[in-house]
């Protein structure tokens, strides 16, 4: 089969064939009210863009000048408290269950870099902000670009460049590793349960 | 009988399948139900909180309020000796702030990418655009032909007046009688320059007409001491692990807080690289943290410290009973 | 500076108060945050999500 069209088409169906996409049904151990955190994690995160979208359709300006602007900076804030608030959560609910286990290491990974690149794209909303919390930042966080040599293409002092990153290049990074961090979960599946005993008889059978 | 631990391996194995039981799920449900949730919990939190929105500082305000620390900053930075004029990359190649760790030098390696000539861009070129004004402009090039021994004895000299110099009622700066040359004339004209709101443009002017980099600016005011006494009165200062707050009581940026204990624990706080320091020690515990899953020891602490039993203790009541899953290998069942 | 069009019921723009001990300084709003992060997720592992039951006994 040397299409790639094909390939690709045959490569999704198999990793992902839609009862795995959009189950109906989840594994009867999943009761405990901490796997509601990552659905909490991605509603903050539409939340987030939403109201983000319309600060980006009025302008950087807008919301110093009317009220209802300053409405939206506000959901815009606070969602994004709200997004570190249930992800970091998610994130011990799922060092405590080792959810890593049974080739899930990716899920993980796709997981901890994306909150390690929305770390930096909250840190360029700060410095978005064109009031004197964002001079502020932005003439502190200069000292920690510089002293690893990031200054010299990433200048916080810039705010084109920071506005930049912040409504495009850090948001598209961020929504396509959670992408893929779903799309991992939905291949792999939620990870059963630890044995509830961490050992077991040793017996000759048994040993490893 | 002698039990033995399972290994890493036959837990893994175990994780793979799960043949137990479902229950209905409606996961587009769920997930719109948790945009509605969360939308209203930031809607709430609006009308209770609001945002903050301090207005930012500008040359005018800071040339007006902070005379004579205005006046101090233009002489640094027309003497050389201003944080950013000494800095070192990427606005210039001096070396006062250029951290490294160990041979590792980045900042160096990586070069004068903004370059900024403090004299020029602060004072000389700003003082020059200023029309009809004949006399300063004889005075300006006084100063650029005396030589530099002749020049660094006028700023020293100008510098040592500010210390005990004060504001009068019209915003000028008065400082005893003494030979200071032209830098008098000098920062007088650019104070004036500077409080009319002229040096907010001028510092934003380049070749091009719009404008979205604040370097200049910004670098400016940061050499003064305007934006740090705003900053320690809004609890942003790195000494008051400022780098995780917000203005006013506003939550803040947590997530920050390990970033910002680095600056406040010996030996790092007083280490001359504390910023390259603490970015790497981050940037190596966040490798660590990515690659949990890989790390002996720390991926074993879910089973040794098991909270695990809390949140699955529904299945193991019902449907474990201390079992492993379906579909575990053989050999982790009990004689 | 703009307030919201329903104005903030509660002002947060005052000076800020601090948790201070030895060389841990924390703004308590942000001690608010990370202690709410705990309880929540103590009580989330003591909770049910909504709609699940406790499974039955298929032994």
């Amino acid at each position: 089969m040397s299409s790639w069209t094909a390939r690709a088409r045959e490569f999704g169906l198999r990793n992902l064939p839609p009862e795995k996409l959009l189950p109906d049904s989840q594994p009867a151990y999943m009761t405990s009210a901490i796997y509601l955190f990552g659905a909490l994690t991605i509603g903050a995160l539409v939340t987030i863009i939403a109201s983000g979208t319309i600060l980006a359709l009025k302008g950087p300006t807008w919301w110093h000048v009317a009220s209802i602007g300053h409405s939206f900076n506000s959901i815009h804030l606070w969602s994004v408290e709200l997004f570190f608030f249930f992800m970091v959560i998610h994130l011990w609910g799922k060092f405590w269950m080792a959810a890593w286990r049974g080739g899930r290491a990716r899920v993980w990974m796709t997981g901890a870099v994306t909150f390690l690149v929305a770390v930096p794209c909250a840190f360029t909303g700060y410095i978005s902000q064109q009031n004197f919390d964002s001079q502020w930042i932005a003439t502190q966080g200069k000292d920690g670009m510089n002293s690893l040599g990031v200054g010299a293409f990433f200048n916080v002092l810039n705010f084109g460049q920071m506005y930049s990153y912040h409504i495009l290049l850090l948001p598209i990074a961020v929504v396509a590793l959670v992408s893929l961090h779903i799309l991992l979960v939905r291949r792999h599946g939620i990870v059963p349960p630890l044995p509830f005993s961490d050992s077991v008889a040793a017996t000759a059978e048994s040993k490893p | 009988m002698s039990s033995r631990r399972l290994s890493n391996s036959e837990l893994n194995e175990a994780a793979k399948h799960y043949d137990g039981p479902y229950r209905p799920y409606d996961i587009v449900k769920e997930v719109c139900v948790a945009v509605g949730v969360v939308a209203l919990i930031a809607v709430v939190l609006t009308i209770l909180f609001s945002s903050p929105d301090l207005s930012p500082s500008t040359i005018a305000s800071w040339s007006r309020t902070m005379p004579v620390d205005f006046v101090t900053t233009a002489v640094s930075e027309l003497d050389g000796t201003s944080e950013t004029a000494t800095y070192g990359p990427p606005y210039n190649h001096e070396s006062a702030y250029v951290q490294h760790i160990w041979f590792i030098n980045l900042q160096k390696w990586l070069g004068v990418s903004h370059p900024i000539n403090a004299p020029y861009a602060f004072v000389i070129q700003p003082l020059r655009m200023i029309p009809d004004n004949l006399a300063l402009q004889r005075e300006v090039g006084a100063y650029k032909h005396a030589q530099v021994k002749t020049q660094n004895a006028w700023t020293t000299a100008y510098s040592n007046a500010l210390a005990k110099a004060g504001a009068r009622a019209n915003g000028q700066v008065s400082v005893p009688a003494g030979n200071y040359g032209p830098v008098a004339p000098m920062m007088s004209a650019l104070l004036a320059l500077a409080q009319s709101g002229g040096l907010d443009g001028d510092l934003l002017t380049s070749s091009q007409f719009y404008q979205t980099d604040y370097t200049k600016p910004l670098l400016f005011m940061a050499d003064g001491g305007l934006l740090a006494a705003r900053a320690q009165q809004q609890g942003l200062l790195g000494t008051q692990w400022g780098m995780m707050n917000e203005t006013g009581s506003y939550p803040g940026q947590v997530w920050l807080w390990l970033y910002t204990l680095g600056y406040q624990v010996s030996p790092l706080s007083t280490s001359s690289n504390v910023d390259a320091l603490v970015m790497a020690i981050m940037g190596v515990l966040s490798l660590g943290f990515i690659t949990i899953p890989f790390l002996p020891g720390i991926r074993s602490i879910p089973r040794r410290i098991p909270v695990y039993k809390l949140i699955w203790r529904d299945y193991y009541a019902a449907d474990g009973g201390g079992e492993p899953p379906p579909s575990s290998p053989e050999s982790s069942q009990p004689a | 500076m703009l307030r919201s069009p329903m104005a903030s019921l509660i002002n947060l723009n005052g000076r800020a108060s601090y948790i201070h001990w030895h060389f841990f300084l924390m703004s308590v709003s942000n001690f608010i945050v990370i202690v709410l992060m705990l309880i929540v997720f103590a009580v989330a592992l003591f909770l049910r999500a909504p709609g699940a039951k406790r499974p039955k006994d298929n032994k």
